[in-house]
């Protein structure tokens, strides 16, 4: 159909379905392309286990051990991982933390060693530790000051690397020539 | 200008269109050099109104002067449109381009000259309009305004107005784009109104227009709630459709308010009115939307983060001097999306574990795209169902002949 000045004219309900096609084709293949899921990834429930994936050496246990201690203390106080981690870095973002959920020293102390505890339960299931050296390490983490506590949250490498000196007089059994025993303790 | 518009424009029939428009103009000018003056907020939106009066005198007037200059009622009406179409896409882009590259005074400061140039033609008809002072009585009587055509434009403009302001926040605030490089790609959309404008004459129905448009709008803003990633190049597509639907819409719906109606200044002022309370209504709504979904996301998006750094393989005490250094970083830019990267320097000196960080930085800034782009999903997700929802009006109008 022309139009004037000779213009060739769109039929306007052609025209209408041409801009619906345009539309769908856009969203459809936004669509098709992730654009629903495009948001940040759902972080874990603190409470719920998080498996322990074959850890080798000082390093990877440390590592897993660190998350499972996290896990346990972020459980307790209810709040995220990734939250009582940032937390946890320096004195001043632990007081910004505790003022911001009102959570004191003694419920922070607590939540910690109730982290370590879960770490070590953790560990011993995942084979990481001998319940040999278990028993003794729950013990000596129920009655550790709060800094230190969080200290070994931060590094369990600083745990596991010295559990001679964190088990008192038991920990001499790993000292010495027994200290190979180590190896066997930890894989 | 919503409130200023239709007063506006009885005052152009009362005083005269070149009378007025001068007059306005000049406002417009006066109000502009306050606005780039003003040392606080207050006389700012001060200067902002003053200058919303000058300009709506302007604008309506000159709807009363374009068909001695176009030759006709419906030629005029098209032209009138099709401006105020281009302006409002332009008006972002331009506005960031100056406030990057001079300052935001600057986008007041240039307005003076372009109002000034305007006027110069306008004298002349102000002063024939002074010398014989004609006014025929029965212009002076006004129609009702187009309820619906009034009532679609202000549901497509405040979806419109979403598309803008969303677009260039989440450019800006979201990408941590410089406003020029948010400027920059916000251009797409008036070029691409350009290049819709030329679609016009291809439709003789109005209401076909405004349907298309209204979908084209609608379609566009659903693209950019679901974008897949957080790439300008992606940007572009729905900026087209938007563009090309603004200039269909916007001309269809002014044309149809107008269309048959006398005087022309009036319901110019109304389709105006309709406009600019759109803008208005779409801002106030969206924007706690925005606000909340930012707070939200942005929350989401350092846990993720976080995430990434807790389960990477990287020694333990590094890690939790990055998530310190993220933590600062929140603290440091509170109420904004942070920008990561100097969480993470310096680099470590051991290349294997600068490797690892590198990475790091990498999946944190991912995840910080995400929630920053997720954001803003829910309310162009609303704008595009106010355009949708101008479908009802545009479909209840009657198509009324010029």
């Amino acid at each position: 159909m022309s139009g004037p000045g000779g213009i060739r004219e769109i039929r306007g309900g052609a025209f209408v379905v041409g801009a619906l096609v345009l539309s769908l084709v856009l969203v459809g293949a936004y669509l098709a392309a992730g654009g629903s899921s495009y948001a940040p990834e759902k972080t874990q429930d603190p409470c719920k286990p998080r498996p322990w994936s074959n850890p080798r050496g000082l390093g990877e246990i440390a590592n897993q051990f660190s998350t499972s201690a996290l896990d346990g203390a972020a459980c307790k106080l209810g709040v995220t991982r990734e939250t009582l981690a940032r937390a946890l870095a320096s004195p001043a973002s632990r007081e910004r933390f505790s003022r911001r959920y009102g959570i004191d020293d003694a419920k922070l102390s607590e939540a910690i060693r109730a982290g370590l505890l879960r770490a070590i339960d953790d560990a011993e299931e995942a084979g990481a530790l001998s319940p040999l050296l278990a028993v003794p390490l729950r013990t000596t983490l129920r009655r550790i000051p709060l800094d230190q506590a969080i200290e070994l949250v931060k590094d369990a490498r600083s745990l596991l690397g010295n559990l001679g000196r964190y088990l008192g007089p038991a920990g001499g059994l790993l000292e010495g020539p027994a200290g190979g025993l180590l190896e066997g303790f930890l894989p | 200008m919503a409130l200023a518009a239709v007063p506006a424009a009885l005052a152009a029939r009362r005083l005269g269109p070149g009378r007025t428009a001068a007059v306005g103009l000049a406002v417009f000018a006066g109000a502009g050099l306050a606005c780039a003056a003003s040392a606080s907020l207050s006389t700012l939106i001060a200067a902002r109104c003053v200058q919303a009066i000058g300009g709506a005198a302007a604008v309506t007037a000159s709807l009363e002067l374009l068909p001695a200059t176009v030759g006709g009622e419906r030629r005029a009406a098209a032209v009138w449109a099709a401006a105020g179409a281009t302006g409002a896409a332009l008006g972002p882009a331009i506005g960031g381009i100056l406030t990057d590259l001079v300052s935001w005074q600057s986008i007041f400061i240039v307005q003076v000259p372009a109002a000034l140039v305007a006027a110069v033609p306008i004298l002349a008809v102000a002063r024939h309009e002074a010398a014989t002072g004609i006014i025929e009585p029965e212009l002076r009587r006004t129609g009702r305004p187009h309820l619906l055509a009034n009532l679609a434009l202000a549901m497509v403009s405040a979806a419109i107005a979403g598309a803008l302001f969303l677009l260039v926040l989440l450019l800006i605030e979201g990408w941590r784009l410089s406003p020029i490089a948010a400027a920059a790609v916000v251009t797409v959309m008036p070029l691409a109104s350009l290049a819709g404008a030329r679609l016009v004459p291809l439709v003789a129905d109005t209401k076909s227009r405004a349907a298309a448009g209204a979908i084209l709008v609608s379609g566009g803003l659903g693209g950019l709630a679901l974008l897949p990633k957080a790439t300008i190049l992606l940007t572009l597509p729905p900026q087209i459709l938007v563009g090309v639907g603004l200039a269909l819409v916007l001309g269809a719906l002014t044309e149809t308010a107008l269309g048959g109606r006398a005087p022309q200044a009036i319901h110019g002022g109304w389709t105006i009115s309709a406009r600019h309370a759109g803008v208005v209504i779409g801002l106030l709504a969206l924007t706690p939307v925005f606000t909340a979904d930012i707070d939200q996301q942005r929350h989401d998006a350092i846990n993720a983060g976080t995430a990434v750094i807790l389960d990477s393989p990287v020694n333990p005490l590094l890690k939790i001097d990055l998530a310190q250094k993220v933590s600062d970083r929140m603290e440091e830019e509170r109420g904004k999306v942070p920008t990561i990267g100097p969480a993470f320097e310096p680099l470590p000196d051991d290349e294997g574990e600068r490797r690892e960080v590198e990475q790091l930085r990498g999946e944190l800034q991912d995840q910080l795209d995400r929630g920053a782009t997720h954001a803003f999903s829910t309310s162009f997700l609303l704008a595009a169902l106010i355009g949708l929802l101008a479908l009802i009006p545009i479909g209840l109008a009657r198509r009324v002949e010029l």
